[in-house]
């Protein structure tokens, strides 16, 4: 297959979301060509390379629900030179995708199990799409829940949705944030707290509970603790990792993680793959 | 695997006829005395008994700084037009020769690189054999060495001893033919090869304590210069960059050779690096190399071929600590 | 495209890197359409600062109070502030004698006249905030291009960390420190130049400032081994940039 070649896009919205973070709707504006796949396939957990002409290329995580209609979600934070450049593309502006590229969230076992989905800062991005995915196909999981830990209320992602998430039945969402701040409204109120602080009181039964885990580099040092703490065995807890993945295929060698690579191996690896692993947590 | 003589006499008229079925390169001695492959003009003598080139055959492969992709606003991102034609590297090493077929394990797999795909499609590779050095390390390591090449050279007091690796290389015989005498009663010779293709034992628990202070004894005294992995016929990381035309639309894609020893190897947007300390990044370098990852978990890719330790300018080589670590194994 | 309004100014130096921006002649027309060269003194009549720039390209270092304040003017009035060459970006050759006292080195140049009061040389950002940097004596043409190209984008340019090592060794020369014994400053020295010195045999002079990875307290060694001795080793250090710091290995 190849995945050489990024194919055109046209930003049809952009949702800002906080100060340096915006969500932006991408449409396929050219066909993918022979032997190529539709960036817009893809499963929860994969990531694409984001084209900005002149500035270059980014790995961004799929934020959305996975369409059939070549749309494409992405939640963008502007750290780099090509993330800025996105920021200053205007609506209808045109950029371009290759993708989809890595292993996501191994959707396929986690049918029956109940689904404990950890998200802090960005990482809500990745999981976001996760979960879509499995609120479009409620019915095949035990009890869903997630936890979101931001900086700030006005640092948390998708504040328009979370009321709406909140009040699902079949959905508990609980939120931490880690100093206090005008609680925008509509927003379910959230706790001061540092994110594993929202296990306390869970009821979680660790042989049927799979734990999607996405946050900044350093989070996961005190997210798994509690986890393993729970009984929660280490191949049940999935986490996906920022690396530096530039070619996408294996071939750059930026993303190594240990004798893995991030791009072809991950992103989101189990625990149980990574904890002996030299340089991966 | 048919047999020939090429007497040296006949080395030159060789070189000729090949000149007529694609581009001559072979190792070229300069004023410097420093050995380059380079483009064989008529008349040029390559010299078939060096030990190595600066650089590895790997440059043919791929260009320390090359345009993939061109952005243009009407027609999007496309793959710039590749050299055709036949290109014939004469005189590439068992080892070099090794490293390419490492090379076409990490590019021609699925989904194969469109650059590197064009350039070795065009490849015509004749080997030769070599007497190696104390650099070198290739009837010490095994690593997969192989004749990965259409024609090899073994060379004999008065000429070659030709043995044909491929169907290409049959054809390129044929038209060879009135220059070749046949080898008879010759054999091969007991090749150098016969210590190659071994496969790796598993890490020791030496190997693995990621506090052996070898690290950063070796990381101390690192330059950084880049030199090792410049110079590395299987190092082939490459950094991708982009930059924008002065007509505000237009862009091209560069990739650009990289090196593992550098901090920035592994920094992500934001300034984050996730290889810190050189020291890390040495065990981290000696683990691809003599342990392979991804895909090419478990295949070592140094091929002994010497340079790192020729081309460092303060002599440092892993060499002594992959030996340590292998004794020390229980 | 809106066309980003530039501001090109030059401090204590030669002028070479601004030249070498005029000296783009086959881009001169393109870069004259999409770019507005506001503020140019060396290449059109003077006018005053006014208004807002997108981004100030600012050559040489600051080394007196009138420039100081030139120089703030400028950021006061640009989005972005580049550092445009060596001497702006590392202090340069006019930070060749900073450490020796000033008073001293006016008495040794002029004797008792008295002169306007002049600072000790610096870097633009000892006294501003840098955006970005483009480093070099002068930068190389296709960096100016590029920064060019980024700031027609709104970007900034990117910056790379290979020390003129990696350059030469891709170019495939034969290393002039290990097998001439010379004094080059290649392992040290930002490349992004392709090695254009030890390509003609010349070594390294440093002239594009240090790599940020650059094992210093090695290379001091290694070049003592060579024979060097500290006294030469340093004088050709600094001729290009006064602050090194001798232990980092990084």
């Amino acid at each position: 297959m190849n995945t050489s070649v990024p194919l055109a896009a046209r930003i049809n919205a952009i949702r800002h979301l906080t100060e340096d973070t915006a969500l932006f709707t991408l449409q396929l504006t050219e066909r993918p060509r022979q032997h190529q796949p539709s960036p817009a396939r893809f499963h929860p957990g994969q990531f694409l390379q984001l084209s900005v002409a002149g500035a270059g290329e980014a790995p961004i995580s799929y934020c959305g629900f996975p369409s059939s209609d070549g749309s494409i979600e992405l939640c963008v934070r502007k750290a780099g030179r090509v993330t800025a450049a996105l920021h200053e593309t205007a609506l209808g502006g045109q950029v371009a995708v290759r993708g989809p590229f890595g292993h996501g969230f191994p959707l396929e076992h986690y049918a029956g199990q109940d689904v404990l989905m950890m998200a802090g800062g960005l990482g809500m991005a990745p999981l976001r799409s996760l979960m879509l995915a499995l609120l479009h196909q409620r019915e095949r999981y035990g009890q869903l829940t997630l936890l979101y830990g931001a900086k700030a209320p006005e640092a948390l992602l998708f504040r328009h949705e979370l009321g709406d998430l909140a009040n699902r039945k079949d959905l508990l969402v609980r939120l931490a944030v880690d100093r206090a701040g005008e609680c925008p409204p509509g927003i379910p109120s959230c706790r001061i707290a540092l994110l594993p602080a929202l296990l306390e009181g869970l009821c979680i039964a660790p042989d049927r509970t799979v734990v999607p885990l996405c946050g900044p580099p350093s989070a996961y040092r005190f997210l798994i603790p509690p986890l393993l703490e729970r009984g929660i065995a280490a191949e049940r807890i999935q986490l996906s990792l920022e690396r530096r993945m530039q070619c996408g295929v294996g071939r750059c060698g930026h993303c190594a993680v240990g004798t893995l690579l991030c791009c072809v191996d991950g992103p989101v690896f189990a625990y149980s793959m990574l904890k002996d692993l030299e340089g991966a947590l | 695997m048919p047999l020939f003589i090429l007497p040296q006499t006949a080395l030159e008229p060789f070189m000729e006829r090949l000149r007529t079925v694609g581009e001559l390169h072979g190792p070229l001695r300069g004023s410097d005395d420093a050995v380059r492959f380079s483009f064989l003009q008529t008349g040029d003598q390559p010299d078939l008994t060096a030990v190595r080139s600066l650089l590895p055959p790997k440059k043919y492969l791929l260009a320390p700084d090359e345009t993939i992709l061109t952005y243009r606003p009407a027609a999007g991102y496309q793959t710039p037009a590749h050299e055709t034609g036949p290109l014939i590297l004469l005189g590439v090493h068992p080892c070099d020769l090794a490293a390419i077929a490492y090379l076409d394990r990490q590019f021609l797999a699925d989904p194969p690189d469109p650059t590197y795909a064009a350039r070795r499609k065009r490849l015509i590779l004749i080997g030769n054999s070599c007497t190696p050095d104390n650099n070198c390390s290739c009837h010490q390591r095994p690593s997969a060495l192989s004749t990965n090449c259409d024609l090899f050279l073994y060379q004999q007091d008065n000429g070659f001893l030709i043995s044909v690796e491929t169907p290409h290389g049959e054809r390129l015989c044929q038209s060879l033919g009135d220059l070749l005498l046949p080898a008879e009663d010759q054999q091969l010779p007991p090749s150098s090869r016969s210590n190659f293709g071994l496969p790796l034992p598993a890490p020791s628990a030496n190997e693995l304590d990621a506090h052996l202070p070898d690290w950063q004894r070796l990381a101390d005294h690192c330059l950084g210069c880049g030199a090792c992995s410049v110079c590395c016929p299987t190092c082939s990381c490459f950094e991708i960059l982009e930059f924008g035309g002065l007509d505000g639309c237009s862009a091209e894609r560069l990739r650009r050779w990289d090196n593992c020893l550098f901090k920035s190897h592994s920094e992500v947007a934001g300034g984050h690096s996730f290889q810190k300390d050189r020291a890390q990044r040495f065990r981290y370098r000696y683990r691809h190399k003599y342990r392979g990852y991804g895909q090419l978990q478990g295949v070592p890719s140094c091929v002994g071929c010497g340079r790192c330790r020729a081309q460092c300018p303060t002599g440092l080589d892993l060499r002594p600590l992959a030996e340590y670590l292998e004794k020390e194994r229980p | 495209m809106s066309r980003p309004r530039l501001a090109i100014a030059g401090l204590t130096a030669c002028s070479g890197c601004q030249l070498s921006l005029l000296n783009c002649e086959a881009e001169l027309p393109l870069l004259l359409e999409r770019i507005e060269f506001q503020f140019f003194p060396l290449a059109c009549s003077p006018v005053r600062i006014e208004g807002c720039y997108d981004a100030a390209l600012v050559e040489g270092c600051c080394s007196t109070a009138h420039e100081a304040e030139l120089l703030r003017e400028l950021r006061d009035h640009s989005r972005l502030l580049i550092a445009l060459g060596t001497c702006a970006a590392w202090g340069g050759v006019a930070t060749l004698r900073n450490d020796t006292p000033r008073k001293e080195l006016r008495r040794q140049v002029y004797g008792r006249h008295p002169l306007p009061d002049d600072d000790v040389p610096r870097p633009l950002s000892a006294i501003v905030k840098v955006d970005a940097v483009v480093t070099g004596c002068p930068p190389e043409k296709h960096e100016l291009l590029a920064l060019l190209g980024d700031l027609l984008r709104g970007n900034l340019p990117v910056r790379g960390t290979a020390p003129v090592c990696t350059d030469c060794r891709m170019r495939e020369n034969l290393c002039l420190l290990q097998e001439r014994g010379m004094l080059c400053l290649g392992p040290l020295t930002l490349g992004g130049c392709a090695a254009r010195c030890p390509s003609l045999g010349v070594p390294c002079e440093g002239c594009r400032g240090p790599a940020p990875e650059a094992n210093v307290a090695e290379a001091l060694e290694l070049y003592c081994q060579n024979g060097f001795d500290a006294m030469t080793v340093t004088g050709r250090l600094r001729r290009f940039c006064p602050e090194w710091n001798h232990d980092q290995r990084a």
